[in-house]
């Protein structure tokens, strides 16, 4: 680990793999105010992490500034260093589209394309792949089965994707991002519109798609942290307070903010 | 207890009066489409037959059609959208989409705004100096390009209130995925807008199909069949206007059939487009 990573923020585990995000310094303005203060550390390849905190203490914000989706609007700067794979992300020469390709993104509602299910899927690996018909077919096949969703749909891959049900779409949506090979998978509360059993389902997928990629998850279901999550960070009004292996923070947390937190004094 | 049922019974009443009031309210309005269609409907549909669709405009005294009226209406609508549509629709991208943030779009919706109320007359004044004065003579191209500059605020602001409507969630999801901006505002936004996007331009059809001033100074009238555009064409709104203050009895019955047919093209135009939204909102 690095040294820039003060003691209480790196994760005393030996087994930890190599870090794929490195998350150094980094502020956040929207406008004048502060989102984000000095966050540092550092998440590791092939695992998930957990995002916690109340609302608005800059989890999803942080989130954010990993594919620069912030980026769509005016008046929202990042400060600081994000090294995917030791590359800073932030840097102005960074290319955005292939940042993006590299970095997946899941959002709190289903976000179907207005196309069919097929394309949903094909549309993303179009965009920088050139391949015939029948290996588009396996590719979305490939995609739909890694996102649980292939039997449910595999009969009508031409409907449209918006007449799946919430969960459904969800899945769509995750095997949409899966199928352009990335290597992180951002999940910005996937299951907070979701009714319990498909909360299920994407939680399982979760912990499926950890073995090949790198997952961040914000969510607001601290259960759900602690079901998915290998580590944890605790944000509270834009600080981290508290990054560790998941159980640690849920069991025996270093910070007194954490511990009330955690166990619903506030929040 | 006496001043609860009191007050309960006082709003009661309230209610009444003010229901009343507003079912009248929308009796009148109806009322009035209601004897504006009849009326066409009792007058222009005795004269509804072949010749109406076949012949030219006769002169005074003579049997006639509409034909070179009609034709003329269809040509100028046309060449209208075709020219007015595309920068009506680009304009309105650049607002919705890559403007969204910026001064110039308050600006030009601001300026946008004004030319949607802006009297057609004063488009069609505009283009006689543009076109007609330099040209030397009125021309069928002069009346599009009034028609094109009517279409434009129409579609300008329909596109961009379409694509505002686009959830942003929608448009990060494109840009999550690695596309680029166009392919976001191709793929995924004009696809999420498409049958609003669409509807406004059939709006636009209705509201020019149906206009008479700016084709007064432009495209003026014309007797016999002309199919050029560099001349002078006939139009249904102007052949109405011209007709129905004739004194001439089988031009003012052309007159009426001509209203009839140009409110019910609009009507099936607006059904039409009602329909096309319809479809969006069940979804």
């Amino acid at each position: 680990m690095s040294q820039m990573l003060s003691p209480d923020m790196t994760i005393a585990t030996e087994a930890a793999a190599k870090s794929k995000i490195e998350v150094k310094n980094l502020n956040f303005y929207y406008g004048q105010s502060k989102a984000l203060k000095d966050i540092t550390l550092s998440l590791p390849e092939r695992s998930v992490t957990a995002f916690i905190g109340p609302s608005g203490c800059g989890k999803s914000t942080l989130l954010r500034v990993f594919n620069r989706i912030y980026e769509l609007y005016p008046k929202q700067t990042a400060e600081g260093q994000v090294l995917l794979d030791g590359q800073n992300v932030l840097d102005r020469s960074q290319d955005l589209n292939l940042l993006r390709t590299k970095i997946g993104m899941v959002f709190q509602k289903p976000t179907p394309f207005p196309m069919s299910i097929y394309e949903n899927i094909a549309f993303g690996v179009r965009l920088y792949e050139k391949i015939s018909k029948a290996e588009m077919d396996g590719r979305v096949e490939q995609a739909l089965k890694r996102a649980a969703l292939w039997t449910e749909v595999k009969d009508k891959l031409n409907a449209s994707g918006l007449s799946l049900s919430g969960g459904q779409q969800q899945r769509l949506c995750i095997a949409r991002t899966v199928a352009v090979k990335p290597e992180v998978i951002l999940l910005d509360e996937p299951a907070s519109a979701l009714d319990p059993l498909s909360t299920a389902k994407i939680e399982e997928l979760i912990d499926e798609l950890q073995a090949d990629y790198t997952i961040v998850i914000v969510t607001h279901n601290m259960q759900q942290a602690a079901r998915v999550s290998k580590q944890t960070a605790f944000m509270y009004l834009g600080e981290l307070i508290e990054f560790d292996k998941t159980e640690k923070i849920f069991t025996s947390p270093r910070e007194k903010r954490t511990q009330d937190y955690i166990t619903g004094r506030f929040g | 207890m006496s001043t609860a049922a009191s007050l309960h019974q006082s709003r009661k009443r309230r209610n009444g009066v003010m229901m009343t009031l507003c079912v009248i309210a929308a009796g009148i309005g109806l009322a009035w489409l209601a004897l504006i269609l009849g009326a066409l409907l009792y007058k222009g549909l005795s004269g509804v037959n072949l010749a109406v669709f076949t012949e030219m405009t006769p002169p005074p005294g003579d049997a006639g059609g509409l034909l070179n009226a009609i034709y003329g209406s269809i040509v100028m609508t046309i060449i209208g959208i075709i020219v007015g549509t595309p920068i009506g629709v680009l304009a309105g991208t650049y607002m919705a989409e890559y403007g969204r943030f910026s001064k110039l779009t308050t600006v030009v919706r601001f300026i946008n705004d004004i030319l949607l109320s802006a009297p057609s007359i004063i488009i069609g004044l505009f283009v006689y100096e543009l076109m007609v004065r330099p040209m030397g003579h009125f021309s069928a191209i002069a009346g599009a390009v009034a028609l094109a500059i009517l279409v434009i605020p129409v579609v300008v602001r329909t596109t961009e209130d379409m694509l505002n409507l686009v959830p942003n969630a929608l448009r990060e999801a494109g840009t999550a995925i690695g596309a680029p901006r166009w392919v976001v505002i191709r793929s995924v936004a004009y696809r999420a807008a498409m049958s609003g996007i669409v509807t406004g331009i059939l709006l636009a059809i209705a509201r020019i199909s149906g206009e008479t001033a700016p084709l007064l100074f432009t495209a003026l009238n014309n007797q016999f069949w002309s199919s050029n555009l560099n001349a002078p064409m006939a139009s249904l709104p102007v052949t109405i206007f011209q007709f129905a203050l004739s004194p001439y009895e089988e031009w003012q019955q052309l007159a009426w059939t001509g209203a009839l047919i140009i409110t019910l093209t609009v009507l099936a135009l607006s059904i039409f487009a009602r329909s096309l939204t319809g479809r969006r909102e069940d979804k």
